[in-house]
């Protein structure tokens, strides 16, 4: 059935469906959605309760520490972060802040296409690959995310993934000074990808940054810029285990990809 | 809802957020209300607002409770937070009362504050008199889910807000306006009810958005959704790895990156979620919102259910084993173990629906009924309400009743047609 066709049928469907679905006076007509659904009695089946206590088995031997550091990393953010973060947000245009991200993450493509080739994730290095290129000759320096807009969008590949994927375990639970939830497996990998945008001194950048102080600033702002999470957003008492949780449930997801 | 169903289902949302559209050539097109519910408006059909970093805005603090002592662990909610946008000319102000477990601060409220800034008036966001912070900053007995005692609580913390506000910054306010989502809607009305007596903002207007009906039927029917049966989970599995899995076989596939939102393919796939699934997220999200009422209500009356009663909890203390009771008690259970044992002490001789009707529209049909100012918006397929409380909010309401077809709980509250709705009402076009 060609496309047009087929509208006109869903159309018509609908105007009967929805002429049929108003209730003598006029009010749409109430539908139960629970209706469908099969729901045990209390008490007969623990589902939602099993899950959650098994959800919450994680391994965590330092909690005490790794609380206060969330707390701290928390007050960071309300006190210093987040305030600079809108003093660089009203003196700065969009277009410089998209830029200032882009930056950092065609620098960030050298780490990601390492571990994309450590992963053996050929096709994936290909488009990386591509994506340094194009960005790096056509967008000046990625200040323009050419790559984004011909439909290659950043792909990250950071070094706790490559031991994920490698099968190592993740190790306890940590929760980092400001950078924040993390594990000792991911802490090792993000080391490694410091030293390998530092060996690889892609368009000399560390040196440059070395030699400009005020450019880790603005990595630091930047870093936080792009990462949507604000600490109290769980809307509850018990965030510090809903985080720790999704952190490691995430993070598994990724290393399937 | 609460702000932790919007993270648990970030990807899913990325994942479903452009499937499963009717080619309806009008109206809120997500026609499933559980699917509705999770993913809201597709952005292309969504009212568009300014950014935020183009609004007016600040977050304050106001002490509300001098007396309350709290442990380190809840020392930020010695004083109550709240979020004002505002202009720097002379307009209304409206109060926004959050819904069930949600913070001053939460997506849906923000998208809302910006609707209403946009057209010119000035916003105060308050949480949910059942989030953990207003609970410790604001809750005089420490026990919400009473329509009388949460609006006077409410209604206090505004006066304070409305006073800090102002000395704080330039704002002139020409008159009052109110607006809740869900249980905040519930709240706005005894809040409106409540003025009506004290004649102290003397709302222009006030507006229902999804509201409850009787709050203690809705919370049966929220409890229920946890107890979905969910084929697949049986046992010993988890129903979260469930869901995991499902993610991760379609991604193993070949599924998209998730960063990248290009998840168009699944919802055709073999990995869709079904309803059962979806609903019993929902359920799920409204359990953990269930734990933290439980355990904050008991924390803050030292009834020593959850925590031990008389410790003061310090920052680096784990919560952990706390939660894993508190998951054991729904709404229904902190209904029985809480609300109702300290009301019937103060109530001798009435029942638990005497309770009960008190905190329902029922119980203030007549207000409702007759104050022209007062509008309700809601769905004909959202699961807090069975078929009586639609049919009450239709005729109570009349023609001051905005009622869809679609949209589950709140699903449709950023698609075009119902925020022009929204904002008419509010601004006083075309009523009265």
């Amino acid at each position: 059935m060609n496309k047009f066709l087929f509208t006109m049928t869903v159309t018509v469907g609908l105007a009967l469906a929805s002429a049929a679905a108003q209730s003598a006076e006029g009010i749409p007509e109430y539908h139960d959605p629970l209706v469908d659904l099969t729901i045990d009695t209390v008490g007969t089946n623990y589902q939602f309760e099993r899950s959650s206590l098994d959800a919450l088995k994680i391994h965590d031997p330092i909690e005490g520490f790794n609380r206060r550091m969330y707390r701290f990393n928390g007050q960071f953010d309300e006190y210093i972060y987040l305030p600079a973060l809108n003093a660089y947000k009203t003196v700065t245009p969009r277009v410089v802040r998209t830029g200032v991200s882009n930056v950092f993450a065609n620098l960030a493509d050298v780490p990601n296409l390492a571990n994309s080739l450590v992963q053996g994730k050929l096709k994936k290095s290909g488009r990386t690959t591509a994506r340094l290129l194009f960005n790096t000759t056509l967008g000046v320096l990625g200040i323009f995310d050419v790559a984004k807009a011909m439909g290659l969008p950043q792909e990250p590949e950071d070094f706790g993934q490559t031991l994920g994927y490698y099968g190592v375990p993740t190790g306890p639970y940590l929760v980092l000074p400001l950078l924040g939830p993390s594990t000792l497996r991911d802490t090792a990998g993000r080391a490694v990808d410091w030293s390998i945008e530092d060996t690889a001194a892609y368009l000399d950048n560390r040196s440059y940054m070395n030699d400009n102080p005020w450019s880790y600033g603005l990595y630091a702002i930047n870093l936080r810029y792009i990462n949507g999470f604000r600490y109290g957003s769980l809307d509850s008492p018990f965030e510090y285990d809903q985080v720790r949780y999704l952190y490691i449930k995430l993070r598994e997801l990724q290393i399937k990809q | 809802m609460n702000r932790y169903l919007h993270f648990i289902c970030a990807c899913l949302a990325a994942w479903m957020g452009s499937v499963a559209l009717a080619d309806e050539p009008s109206g809120y097109p997500i026609t499933n209300p559980f699917l509705a519910t999770i993913v809201g408006t597709p952005p292309e059909l969504v009212w568009p607002v300014p950014d935020e970093t183009e609004i007016r805005q600040t977050d304050l603090a106001v002490r509300v409770l001098p007396e309350r002592h709290l442990p380190p662990v809840l020392s930020r909610y010695q004083e109550l937070h709240y979020r004002l946008a505002w202009h720097n000319q002379p307009a209304p102000l409206v109060f926004l009362i959050a819904g069930t477990s949600s913070g001053y601060d939460s997506p849906r409220l923000d998208y809302l504050k910006r609707a209403f800034w946009q057209a010119g008036m000035h916003v105060i966001v308050l949480s949910s008199p059942t989030n953990h912070d207003f609970i410790a900053a604001a809750s005089h007995s420490g026990l919400p889910g009473l329509g009388e005692h949460d609006a006077r609580d409410l209604h206090g913390a505004m006066s304070l807000a409305v006073e800090h506000a102002q000395a704080k910054t330039d704002l002139q306010i020409t008159e009052y306006r109110l607006a809740g989502f869900s249980l905040g809607a519930l709240n706005a009305a005894f809040v409106a009810h409540l003025d009506s007596d004290l004649q102290q903002f003397n709302f222009s207007r006030t507006l229902l958005l999804n509201p409850p009906v009787d709050l203690y039927a809705s919370i049966q029917r929220l409890d229920a959704l946890a107890r979905t049966q969910v084929e697949g989970v049986y046992g010993a599995n988890s129903f979260y790895e469930h869901i995991f899995q499902k993610l991760a076989r379609y991604f193993e596939s070949g599924g998209t990156d998730i960063e990248s939102g290009l998840f168009y393919d699944i919802q055709t796939s073999d990995n869709a979620l079904t309803d059962a699934e979806m609903a019993m997220l929902v359920g799920a999200v409204f359990r953990f919102a269930a734990a933290d009422l439980n355990f904050m209500a008991d924390l803050i009356t030292e009834g020593g259910r959850y925590a031990p009663a008389g410790e003061a909890l310090k920052v680096s203390t784990s919560l952990t084993p706390y939660l894993r009771r508190a998951l054991f008690c729904d709404f229904g259970c902190y209904l029985e173990t809480q609300l109702w044992p300290d009301w019937s002490n103060r109530n001798e001789g009435k029942t638990i629906e005497d309770m009960a009707l008190e905190t329902s529209l029922y119980g203030i049909a007549d207000f409702l009924r007759e104050d022209q100012s007062i509008a309700a918006l809601t769905n004909a397929d959202d699961f807090i309400l069975n078929a009586d409380n639609y049919q009450f909010i239709a005729d109570t309401f009349g023609d001051r009743a905005f009622l869809y077809p679609h949209g589950g709980h709140g699903g449709n509250l950023q698609y075009l047609d119902t925020v022009k709705q929204i904002l008419a009402f509010m601004e006083g076009d075309g009523h009265e």
